[in-house]
């Protein structure tokens, strides 16, 4: 009788344990995501910033009258950054959090 | 004999454990009702009530999308940056804080303090938005008590090619509506729609969760790929800016087209403003001339005319026409040219830009052919093109048309018109008789992820209309003979080039005296339509000129036709169209 006993309570505190650690793990996750769209909310808007500046100090405005009097030397890039179009890496949380 | 003490039991009486017992079963049985009513009976609407008090719904504002050039280049776009907040019900000492925050981001304290003190009861109250992070900064180190402000992140719409297609950008206002220009035209397609996600707060206001399943994602906003290139956009505005300051002119308007697709390559219009500061715009800049400024054509206008009465036969391209040496009466009306013309050929009626010459085939045509061709070319009616605020011009309905109209109209008087209009006429000559809808707009993409990394699906945003208005023999006869003719030896020569065959035609119109209700004869409307090469027009330009100011002349061809010519010189070459001397070496060999 109380070994029945025991193991029932031993068995409904391993169930509440187990349900315990799964939550801990959904929120824990939940987290991870969060944390992950904001970050790729700062670096989408620093991309802004920075394709901004860069818009800024190359418009034709600034830099034509330039080129046309021989002021800037017009050279080719020698190695492009890209010749593809830029594309956003994937959210790879669960990898992430995998990792040591 | 001592007696034993007799111990009664010291029972309650009967009644009062009755009483007790009773007293009990009713406690338990209210609590028992109380619970069943809490959670069977009410139960939905309490969980809902608790819901709401502990939930909170915040906005995921969308990021609006921006405006490019045709190769990619940067027009618009929209920065993060923090608008700061204030929870005026829990300021416990208004004049304090609106001095400490007043001192912070260099306000009015008094203004401040006002506007907190009326707000009093409410929790929400813009102080500065779209700060700087050293205002934020400082913000922070005055150590507000935590529930009493905050910062809230908005978009902020920057311009960074400056004051450049001001007119065709537009801009965005405080609160992110469009206001003028594409910013406008598009605003629902650029704002994007708001996303939403639910937030659960415990007792003291911190969020605890975030609800995945409620969450409504934001679509941001769509990039729109403009026709302009950003080059020749800064040409036109260089030619516009040195026109301005040289003839001191009311305004002036520029207009870049290919007349092959409709597309508009560039579109000025001065006085300009700077989108990044709205606050210092004048009230005159606003006006974007190429779409609003209505004025006769004057001459620009004569094409049209003679275009059409070639293809009803009325007329022949060898005909010879009696200019009466310079003075023609036309029932009541006597009709004068700049100079005495005899007998002029067609070719010479058009490049000398003689009005009796176009007054007699305005006589052969009439009025209702005169009526259908304004119409047919456009006129009278909005092209369609994408900016706001566009204007039809002035066709007078036909029974409004009087004997005189068939004199007047043949030279560009009694109608009124747009530049937008008077190019798409022209690109219609140019391009063999077909008159396609300007547009501004070549597509609109999907923001990928990044801003400015456009994802595969992409809408053309094809919204051509196309009609004939002229055979196409006509249209190329009209380019290669009589507009060369006028930029070779006519009123048009101070556009001409070495490199390249130019085509074109002068307008100068008469503005209306508003004390006599006469034409002046000090104020002009000047403006000059040319395209390059005339064997295969690849770019066509107008410039208009409002009273022009300086001490020469307003003609067409002394105003405008110097700085059209010179900046399609520049078109030319910017688009690599090989020049006459190529062309030849290329067809010899």
């Amino acid at each position: 009788m109380f070994f029945r006993f025991g193991s029932a309570i031993v068995l409904v505190v391993l169930i509440s344990l187990t349900g315990v650690a799964l939550e801990k793990e959904n929120l824990e996750l939940k987290r991870a995501v969060s944390r992950q769209q904001f970050q790729l909310d700062v670096l989408r808007n620093e991309h802004a910033q920075m394709r901004l500046r860069t818009q800024q100090l190359g418009a034709p405005v600034r830099i034509v009258e330039a080129l046309e009097q021989g002021r800037m030397p017009v050279r080719k890039v020698e190695r492009p950054a890209s010749n593809s179009p830029r594309q956003m890496p994937l959210l790879r949380w669960q990898k992430t959090l995998d990792e040591p | 004999m001592p007696t034993e003490p007799h111990n009664e039991p010291s029972t309650l009486p009967t009644w009062r454990m009755k009483v007790l017992v009773g007293g009990l079963c009713l406690f338990w049985a209210a609590l028992a009702v109380r619970l069943v009513d809490l959670q069977w009976v009410r139960r939905q609407k309490l969980a809902e009530r608790a819901s709401r008090q502990s939930s909170y719904l915040e906005t995921i504002p969308a990021r609006p999308g921006e405006i490019v050039d045709r190769h990619g280049r940067l027009m618009a776009t929209s920065v993060s940056v923090r608008s700061v907040y204030i929870v005026p019900s829990r300021v416990s000492n208004p004049w304090q804080t609106a001095w400490s925050l007043a001192d912070a981001l260099s306000l009015d304290a008094d203004v401040l303090y006002e506007r907190i003190a009326k707000a009093s009861d409410k929790h929400f109250l813009w102080v500065k938005r779209r700060i700087t992070d050293a205002d934020a900064d400082r913000i922070r180190q005055l150590k507000m008590p935590s529930n009493t402000w905050g910062f809230r992140e908005e978009y902020l719409r920057r311009y960074p090619q400056g004051n450049m297609a001001c007119h065709v950008l537009g801009l965005r206002n405080i609160d992110g509506h469009g206001q003028g220009g594409l910013e406008q035209t598009f605003e629902s397609t650029l704002r994007g729609t708001d996303g939403r996600r639910v937030l659960v707060r415990d007792a003291r206001g911190r969020v605890v969760e975030v609800k995945d399943e409620v969450e409504l994602t934001p679509q941001h906003g769509r990039t729109i790929v403009t026709s302009l290139d950003a080059v020749l956009q800064v040409y036109a505005e260089r030619e516009l800016d040195q026109l301005m300051e040289e003839k001191k002119a009311l305004g002036a308007t520029a207009i870049i087209i290919d007349p092959k697709t409709g597309e508009l390559l560039a579109v000025a219009s001065r006085p300009g403003f700077d989108p990044n500061e709205p606050s210092q715009i004048p009230d005159a800049a606003w006006r974007n001339l190429a779409v609003t400024a209505v004025f006769e054509p004057g001459s620009t206008f004569k094409p049209f005319v003679v275009a059409r009465a070639l293809d009803k036969g009325i007329i022949q391209r060898e005909e010879k026409f009696n200019c009466e040496n310079g003075l023609y009466r036309m029932g009541g009306r006597q009709l004068h040219d700049h100079h005495k013309y005899g007998m002029l050929s067609l070719t010479d009626v058009l490049v000398k830009s003689s009005n009796i010459g176009m007054a007699k085939i305005g006589e052969k045509l009439g009025n209702d052919e005169l009526f259908d061709l304004t119409h047919a070319w456009g006129f009278g009616a909005r092209t369609g093109v994408e900016l706001p605020g566009e204007l039809s011009g002035i066709v007078h309905p036909r029974k409004k048309w009087t004997s005189y109209s068939i004199g007047s109209v043949p030279m560009g008087q009694e109608i009124a018109v747009t530049p937008m209009q008077l190019i798409a006429a022209h690109a219609a000559l140019a391009n063999g008789g077909l008159l396609k809808t300007p547009r501004l707009v070549m597509r609109q993409q999907e923001v990928g992820a990044t801003p400015g990394g456009f994802a595969t699906s992409a809408n053309e945003a094809d919204t051509h209309v196309v009609s004939r208005v002229c055979s196409a023999e006509t249209a190329a006869w009209l380019v290669r003979e009589p507009m060369t003719q006028v930029v070779e030896r006519g009123t048009g020569k101070k556009a001409k080039s070495r490199n390249y065959s130019f085509f074109g035609k002068t307008g100068t119109a008469q503005k209306l005296d508003p004390e006599t209700g006469e034409y002046s004869h000090s104020k002009y409307i000047a403006s000059f339509v040319c395209g390059a090469p005339a064997e295969d027009p690849q770019a066509l330009v107008l410039v208009m000129v409002d009273e022009p100011n300086d001490a020469g002349t307003g003609f067409g061809g002394d105003v405008a036709a110097p700085a059209a010519g010179r900046l399609l010189q520049k078109v030319l070459l910017h688009l690599h169209v090989p020049g006459t001397a190529v062309r030849t070496t290329r067809e010899k060999l």
